[in-house]
């Protein structure tokens, strides 16, 4: 046992160090800025700690530093760096860790996205649209018949479900939040009172507890439906939605910037954006599917932004 | 203040700025500009009737804008002089306050600024720091959330004789606070703003928040901290003092702060760094300890003074550590918080500290400096014969050169500290160094040297630092090469590239250009005259086709002897693997060269006198090596 011995010459510090992104490792002064800006600890697991991680580099703690939750769970939002007093790039630490803990032979524990190969047709929209770089179309003979498919890196899959939205053969589904798993909510049979509105919220612009609290509170004709990221709405189901009767839908996704999946806001803000055009052609121009972002830091946003889309649902009902 | 404003031989100029500073120590003439304050400085007794009467009202930056002013005012209550100013951007000239000065007739609106040149002895600097305003730091909400203060803010707020009477209340309603946090290194030790710890901070936090709770017992404050920075005599114990009356202490630097809108409340998110976990109170103000940060004119200050700032904007002392006091340019001294953040005591010594070497320039009718001082061959600087040069003033760091086309370069022997720079750096060898003589150093050279050169090192060192770093070498027995010879100047400024082609020219194996690191030099700027040089001169011998090596530049500090000796040791090593013959080809074939490039040298005045002195050298060495004869 050697550990408390510390070797200089070439430690697991040093192997950090020397990936790009590690370099800045001993800045950290463990102010615990990083952590309480994340919003990992709170909303997934309580074991989730940056400032330990960067301290179990420096100290050598090679095995503790792959079994950490920090080394997987981190998605490199970013929230935390422009935070950092000492302008530390965390998550690209937390990735050098991460890349040294794969070569070691650990598996990333998080739930990812299956690709089902009887559906794919290797068309790699996935592959574009992913913010990690997981999935890679690789070649290889289904039913006696060699051809493009889609596969995953499980090591890299944050389980985001914007590959799930993008796919247009729906051959990738995410377990929980599906399209099997969505669309019987979505019926208007399900929401019982008038105005029906659905909320899509996404796990991660909402900081605070009386917020997220706030969402049961409201009566049944608001269907909340919690998704891993606003990038995963796929227009067409809002479109279901709609025709099923219900009478608008919000989509809830982060601030610019603050994106927990990188990108998924951007994603989604650009699509219901088209989505907009499309319903005003078809004389649907009431703005019954609205994309809004929430702020971290905005306190009570939620509550304003459902108000609202109530109230202007409620006063399309008196004049129809 | 009341008693030095009383006092016969001192005289307060407030509300004056210092333009132009010219002359040398015991002997500056200083322009100042008296700005028009409106009011008669001889006929104002302070009685504030203009004030009263004036119907212009303006935030007032002393209560940090949080109570207004009156166009006619006086910055504080407490102000020495008590002299009253009008604002002229906010008068609106009704002259009210004319008639309420009635018969004193203090207030003329027609003053315009005085400028006056003063003799002054001496300059003590106490311009003091500034705050840093937090709401670049969107983070806290400062500027956005009402109720979010700064600790200047609090100062005044907490103050008896500020806006509310001493009263805390709370901006948004007014209602006294019954939660209070206070979150320290707003700013400070933040790469994105200000690296450097501000000093004071955390014993200032830790003070208000035990005012506060003697004055409020119910109030519940938390202290946000991410190191607590006690060093001072009885700070500790006021530290632990503070916990005992339940002040509560939570390592860890909020990420967030969140505003109820409706209550204006606060909701503070950190790490609770001793529980490893995220924590979130609600409070009903927030106070934040904001860094301390230069002042903004601190550029114009330096450049009227010619002094020198250290990174981040301090006015840089002569020695960190034996003349903290000191500018670089003698008779300008630093008090208090311009030199580098101090607390109030350090502010006070450091006040006393600079008073007391000021008063030894008023005291004295001479003033001594080592006589190592450059002096112009009158007759052979080309400035004398109308041409453009100046390459001396350039280099000199203290701005001890004066140089007019017509006129030979002048030196004023008071501000020259005898780097040499200028020496060096004269393309026409028209200025010499007292006691650094071209011709001295010439004749060290050449008795170095006087046998089997090629196996020698020549050493160059500056006195403050590698000749240092040779003794510690020394003393320490740390072992080196035989071979070394050393030469002393007094700073890498002075090591002409006219010694290191003599030196070269009379077969040197190996050259070393050593001086302090470039934050060390003891003459300012001097290391990065010499590095330039010495940049230059590496470039030439590249072209020359010398063997890569033979000419090394080192930065050796004096405490860096073992630094000293491994230089040494690999220089030699360099030597050693040249083989012998090629060793002297390479030598007879650069000589012309070196012969060429050093031709200048030997036109200086007095330069035979090097013959003499390298005799005499010689025989000393000879008495040292053969002490029996």
């Amino acid at each position: 046992m050697n550990e408390h011995k510390l070797d200089t010459t070439s430690s697991f510090a040093d192997q950090v160090r020397a990936i790009p992104g590690g370099e800045h490792l001993d800045l950290c002064y463990s102010c615990g800025t990083c952590v309480s800006k994340c919003l990992i600890q709170q909303k997934v697991e309580p074991e989730y700690n940056p400032r330990r991680l960067l301290r179990m580099v420096m100290m050598d703690k090679r095995e503790e530093a792959f079994k950490s939750p920090t080394t997987w769970l981190c998605s490199a939002c970013d929230l935390c760096y422009p935070a950092c007093p000492q302008q530390i790039h965390i998550s690209g630490v937390i990735g050098a860790v991460k890349q040294l803990a794969v070569e070691a032979g650990y598996t990333s524990p998080l739930e990812t996205v299956k690709v089902d190969e009887t559906l794919c047709s290797g068309c790699a929209i996935c592959v574009m649209s992913c913010p990690y770089g997981a999935p890679h179309l690789i070649e290889k003979e289904v039913n006696g018949v060699m051809d493009r498919f889609s596969e995953v890196d499980v090591n890299k899959c944050m389980g985001c479900g914007i590959c799930v939205a993008a796919c247009p053969m729906g051959a990738i589904s995410r377990p929980g939040v599906a399209n099997v798993d969505i669309l019987p909510q979505v019926r208007v049979e399900k929401i019982k009172g008038v105005p029906s509105l659905v909320v899509f919220i996404c796990d991660w612009c909402l900081r605070e507890d009386d917020d997220v609290a706030l969402l049961e509170s409201y009566p049944p004709n608001v269907r909340v439906i919690h998704i891993p990221c606003s990038g995963r709405i796929d227009p067409q189901l809002a479109l279901f939605a709609l025709s099923s009767g219900i009478d608008g839908v919000l989509v809830c996704g982060c601030a610019l910037g603050e994106c927990h999946f990188k990108r998924g806001n951007y994603v989604s803000a650009c699509k219901l954006s088209i989505l907009d055009t499309m319903l005003e052609q078809m004389d649907v121009a009431d703005r019954r599917v609205r994309f809004v972002r929430i702020g971290t830091q905005e306190r009570g946003q939620i509550r304003r932004e459902i108000d609202a889309m109530l109230e202007l649902l409620g006063s399309f009902r008196v004049v129809n | 203040m009341v008693d030095a404003a009383r006092h016969p031989n001192i005289d307060i100029r407030t509300y004056t700025n210092v333009e132009r500073v010219e002359g040398y120590v015991g002997n500056f003439k200083v322009q100042l500009r008296q700005k028009a304050r409106y009011v008669i400085r001889e006929r104002c007794n302070g009685c504030g009737e203009c004030a009263r009467v004036c119907p212009i009202e303006v935030p007032n930056p002393f209560e940090m804008n949080l109570a207004p002013r009156k166009a006619a005012y006086v910055s504080m209550s407490q102000s020495v002089p008590l002299l009253y100013t009008i604002d002229i951007d906010a008068c609106i000239h009704c002259y009210k306050c004319v008639e309420a000065c009635g018969a004193l007739d203090a207030i003329d609106f027609s003053q315009q600024d005085q400028v006056t040149w003063e003799d002054i002895g001496a300059i003590v600097v106490a311009t003091g720091f500034n705050h840093f305003d937090p709401s670049p730091m969107t983070e806290y909400g400062y500027g956005k959330y009402p109720n979010v203060i700064t600790a200047m803010e609090m100062e005044r707020l907490n103050n008896a004789a500020g806006p509310t009477v001493g009263n805390l209340i709370r901006p948004s309603d007014g209602i006294n606070p019954k939660n209070l946090a206070i979150i320290n290194c707003v700013g400070s030790r933040d790469q994105r703003f200000y690296p450097w710890c501000s000093n004071f901070c955390c014993m200032y936090g830790i003070k208000n928040a035990v005012l506060l709770k003697q004055m409020y017992p119910d109030m519940n404050i938390s202290i946000y901290y991410i190191d607590i920075r006690t060093p001072g005599k009885g700070y500790e114990e006021f530290y632990n003092r503070a916990r005992e009356m339940g002040i509560r202490f939570i390592q860890g630097r909020p990420s967030l702060i969140t505003e109820d809108a409706g209550t204006h409340n606060l909701f503070v998110h950190s790490e609770d760094v001793a529980l490893g976990k995220v924590v979130e109170y609600e409070y009903d103000m927030v106070m934040l300890n904001q860094a301390a940060v230069p002042q903004p004119d601190v550029d114009s200050v330096s450049s009227v003074l010619n002094i020198t700032q250290s990174p981040g904007g301090w006015f840089m002392e002569y020695h960190p550590k034996l003349r903290p006091i000191d500018t670089p340019t003698d008779g300008i001294f630093l008090a208090g918080a311009c030199q580098g953040l101090k607390d109030i005591p350090a502010s006070v010594s450091s006040g006393s500290a600079a008073a007391s070497r000021a008063s030894r320039i008023l005291h004295s009718d001479q003033w001594e400096i080592e006589p190592i001082i450059a002096q112009v061959w009158e007759d052979r600087c080309i400035s004398a014969q109308g041409k453009q040069c100046g390459l001396c003033a350039k280099a000199c760091p203290y701005g001890a050169i004066e140089v007019e086309v017509g006129k030979p370069a002048k030196v004023f022997v008071a501000k020259c500290h005898g780097c040499g720079g200028c020496v060096a750096e004269c393309p026409h060898n028209a200025i010499t160094q007292m006691h650094f003589t071209d011709a001295q150093i010439l004749a060290q050279i050449r008795t170095l040297l006087a046998e089997k050169p090629e196996e020698k090192i020549l050493a160059f060192r500056c006195h403050w630092c590698s000749y240092g770093g040779a003794d510690l070498a020394g003393t320490s027995h740390f072992e080196y090469s035989a071979n070394e010879r050393g030469i002393r100047v007094m700073c890498s400024a002075r090591m002409d590239a006219d010694f290191i082609y003599e030196a070269f020219r009379l077969g040197a194996g190996a050259v070393l250009y050593s001086g302090c690191h470039p934050q060390d030099c003891n003459y300012i700027t001097g290391q990065r005259v010499g590095a330039a040089r010495a940049d230059r001169l590496m470039k030439i011998f590249e072209k020359m086709g010398m063997t890569p090596g033979r000419f090394r530049v080192e930065w050796i500090s004096a405490s860096e002897g073992d630094k000293y000796a491994r230089v040494i040791n690999e220089m030699q090593k360099v030597i050693d693997n040249i083989p012998r013959e090629q060793l002297l080809k390479e030598i007879e074939t650069l000589r012309p060269q070196m012969e060429q490039r050093a031709r200048r040298m030997y036109e200086t005045p007095q330069v035979d006198e090097a013959l003499i002195y390298a005799d005499k050298l010689k025989a000393i060495l000879t008495a040292k090596e053969n002490p029996g004869e």
